[in-house]
């Protein structure tokens, strides 16, 4: 019949849309669901596969491991890793080759990981640094040696 | 003169421009916007009178539903952003020697009429109103009132009508 | 005790008595205006946050919590933002009528708030046919609206106007008849009688059956009719981008937007004068006792929370059902809603008749 047909029609339609209702006055009511964090006060720990940028690893003695043999400048796809290597003179006069400036352009970085495979002495890694934003464009292109730093002995 | 008549005037005023612009303007939309504007100023000047009743009706039938069609009409043909082409010398004459015949023929019937000045009060309640529209009565409306409800019933009718799918199509 | 009508009663006795009658009607008058404006401000900073905070919660979020105490002023500092902003006309657009059409929205959000009854004997203009007075002052928005989606030269504007077109234009039917059903138990249009004849209980109670099912139609169609969601279809972002204000920026923006929230504050308030006595404290029947405890409540405040909830159930439709289709919305209103105000109507009138209200 056509107006018992209507009228159920009606009446479903009431009901699913309270049931909406309950749900969201459900929510409304209970804060604890939240499920969004503040983020700059409240951060969220990483996974520890997370990759954020390259970092040259120094210990206390501001000393790396980077031979400056160019491994990560050949495996990086597109072009991010620029090292400019020096000849140092060791005690005994002999030449040796070394990292002078490790160049890494972070706005070009896709953080494929491919540079830490590569590198022969583990020098380099992945950092979990994410916030990355800085006002001028040059700043994205870091040098990640410290000043005075120098090969560790005994890595060749 | 009184803050009465300076209103007045003002509303007069107002309703003259806008009319006079509705039929100069070259744009359609823009000329349908000036009607909505003169529609109103009448409605302002009821509301002056204190018939309140009568410019409620006005801006709801003239404003939210005569001027809101013509503005759909105007939105569905093509082209309603032009300027429309300027008319003919012809047509000007024509239409300005009808406009002062028109506006003699008022003039002279204005003159002729003298206007009785009545103190009684026009803020009638809506009971009356409602009663005076229904009622069987000398100065009742209930034959109008009829007569108009069963025209809009026909032409109410006549829409579903011309709206309607034949049954084949479907 | 110190009520809104005190205030207003002295107001008006030493203006007359320092000034003459014309000036004194017309000092009222700006008076009147610059409270309306004031009203106008205050509204729109306390429903936008209202609204953020709101569907923030249904979204299981935390909303704006930044800017003053839990976010209290981020609305003051998206003015600050708005007024700062260039107010771009696009090319191509009618100048005149796209920087007219933000004022038409804001002048019939205004003019529709004289006859509405804040406090006991708080109204601008307690006009004879108040209700009626309101829908057709309510239908020169509409008029507002096409004109901003002509004007803009924008085809989403256009079809964001003329969709919003034929859903006012429709839906103000069901609403008109909802609010006749209340006409009907009161036998007046006027809402200083509506609001006294509710001295004994609220219409909602009192009309039982007629008046709950006019109330669902009302709300419904005051929803569709300030073109909020799930009637959004009018601004509809994921398919307009903003509908009729697309082409808007500023302050113009900000007018219309205003204008929005205004309307559902008025739409609200007609809804809580009609169906919850308006300022009326809640009484019931003969209990007098429990009618004097309420009384000493402040009926602004009454007033105020009725309103205040009618907003919080209309936000609560917005952020819980989806966006009807153009079809959904006409058929929802020509098929479900328009008879079955009239079968309402006609549920009413022998109801009304026949007494069988409290």
């Amino acid at each position: 019949m056509f107006l018992k047909k209507y009228i159920s029609e009606i009446w479903r339609a009431v009901k699913s849309l309270l049931k909406g209702m309950k749900l969201t006055g459900y929510y409304f009511t209970h804060h604890k669901e939240i499920i969004t964090q503040n983020y700059p006060e409240v951060k969220q720990p990483l996974p520890e596969r997370f990759r954020g940028e390259v970092v040259l690893i120094h210990d206390e003695n501001n000393e790396h491991a980077c031979t400056g043999c160019t491994a990560c400048e050949l495996a990086c796809p597109n072009g991010t890793i620029k090292i400019i290597t020096k000849f140092d003179v060791s005690a005994e006069g002999k030449k040796k080759k070394a990292l002078d400036t490790f160049v890494y352009h972070l706005e070009l970085c896709t953080m494929c990981n491919l540079c830490i495979e590569a590198c022969p002495t583990s020098a380099i890694k992945m950092a979990q640094n994410f916030e990355h934003s800085v006002f001028n464009r040059n700043d994205l292109t870091k040098k990640l040696n410290k000043p005075g730093s120098k090969i560790r002995e005994g890595v060749e | 003169m009184k803050a009465v008549d300076i209103i007045f005037y003002c509303i007069a005023i107002f309703v003259l421009t806008t009319g006079v612009l509705a039929v100069t303007t070259r744009k359609i939309f823009r000329s349908a916007i000036w009607l909505l504007f003169c529609l109103m100023g009448v409605a302002a000047l009821y509301f002056w009178m204190n018939a309140n009743f009568i410019a409620a009706i006005q801006i709801a039938v003239y404003v939210g539903g005569i001027v809101v069609l013509i503005i759909f009409s105007i939105f569905l043909t093509q082209q309603s952003g032009n300027q429309m082409p300027k008319p003919n010398f012809l047509r000007i004459i024509v239409a300005s020697i009808t406009s002062l015949i028109g506006l003699g023929l008022m003039l002279q019937l204005f003159a002729k009429q003298t206007f009785k000045t009545t103190n009684k009060n026009f803020d009638i309640d809506i009971a009356t109103l409602g009663k005076q529209l229904l009622s069987t009565d000398a100065n009742g409306y209930a034959l109008p009132f009829e007569v108009i409800s069963i025209l809009l019933l026909a032409a109410m009718v006549g829409c579903i009508v011309i709206a309607m799918k034949p049954k084949t199509q479907l | 005790m110190l009520s809104l009508e005190t205030i207003t009663n002295n107001v008006h006795d030493w203006l007359n008595s320092h000034v003459s009658n014309t000036w004194a009607t017309i000092i009222e008058m700006v008076i009147v205006g610059l409270l309306v404006i004031g009203l106008f401000a205050i509204l729109g900073l306390i429903l936008v946050l209202m609204e953020r905070k709101v569907s923030a919660f249904m979204q299981i979020r935390v909303g704006p919590n930044r800017v003053g105490f839990k976010g209290s002023l981020q609305t003051l500092a998206d003015t600050l933002k708005l007024v700062l902003k260039e107010g771009l006309t696009p090319k191509g657009a009618d100048k005149f009528l796209f920087n007219l059409a933000p004022y038409i929205v804001m002048c019939a959000a205004m003019l529709i708030l004289a006859p509405i009854a804040f406090a006991n004997n708080f109204q601008i203009w307690d006009i004879n046919i108040g209700v009626l007075y309101i829908s057709s002052i309510s239908s020169i928005s509409v008029i507002g609206i096409l004109m901003a989606g002509w004007a803009s030269n924008n085809k989403y504007s256009l079809l964001g106007a003329m969709r919003s077109g034929a859903q006012i234009v429709s839906y103000e039917l069901s609403a008109g008849f909802s609010v006749l059903c209340i006409v009907i138990l009161t036998g007046s249009l006027k809402i200083s009688d509506i609001i006294n004849a509710q001295q004994n209980g609220w219409f909602i109670f009192k009309g039982h059956i007629p008046a709950i099912i006019s109330f669902i139609i009302f709300i419904i169609a005051v929803t569709a009719e300030t073109n909020r969601a799930p009637f959004d279809l009018a601004e509809a972002e994921s398919e307009l981008t903003a509908g009729f204000h697309t082409e808007y920026s500023g302050m113009k923006f900000a007018l219309f937007f205003l204008a929005e929230y205004v309307n559902i504050f008025v739409v609200c308030a007609i809804g809580a004068i009609l169906f919850f006595g308006g300022w009326m404290p809640l009484h019931i029947g003969n209990w007098h006792g429990f009618n004097h405890i309420m009384d000493y409540i402040p009926s602004s405040l009454w007033f105020m929370l009725k309103v205040f909830g009618l907003i919080f159930l209309i936000m609560w439709f917005r952020w819980t059902f989806p966006r009807l289709r153009v079809d959904q919305l006409l058929n929802l209103e020509w098929k479900y809603l328009l008879p079955l105000s009239l079968v309402n109507l006609l549920l009413m009138t022998i109801v009304a008749i026949m007494g069988w209200y409290f």
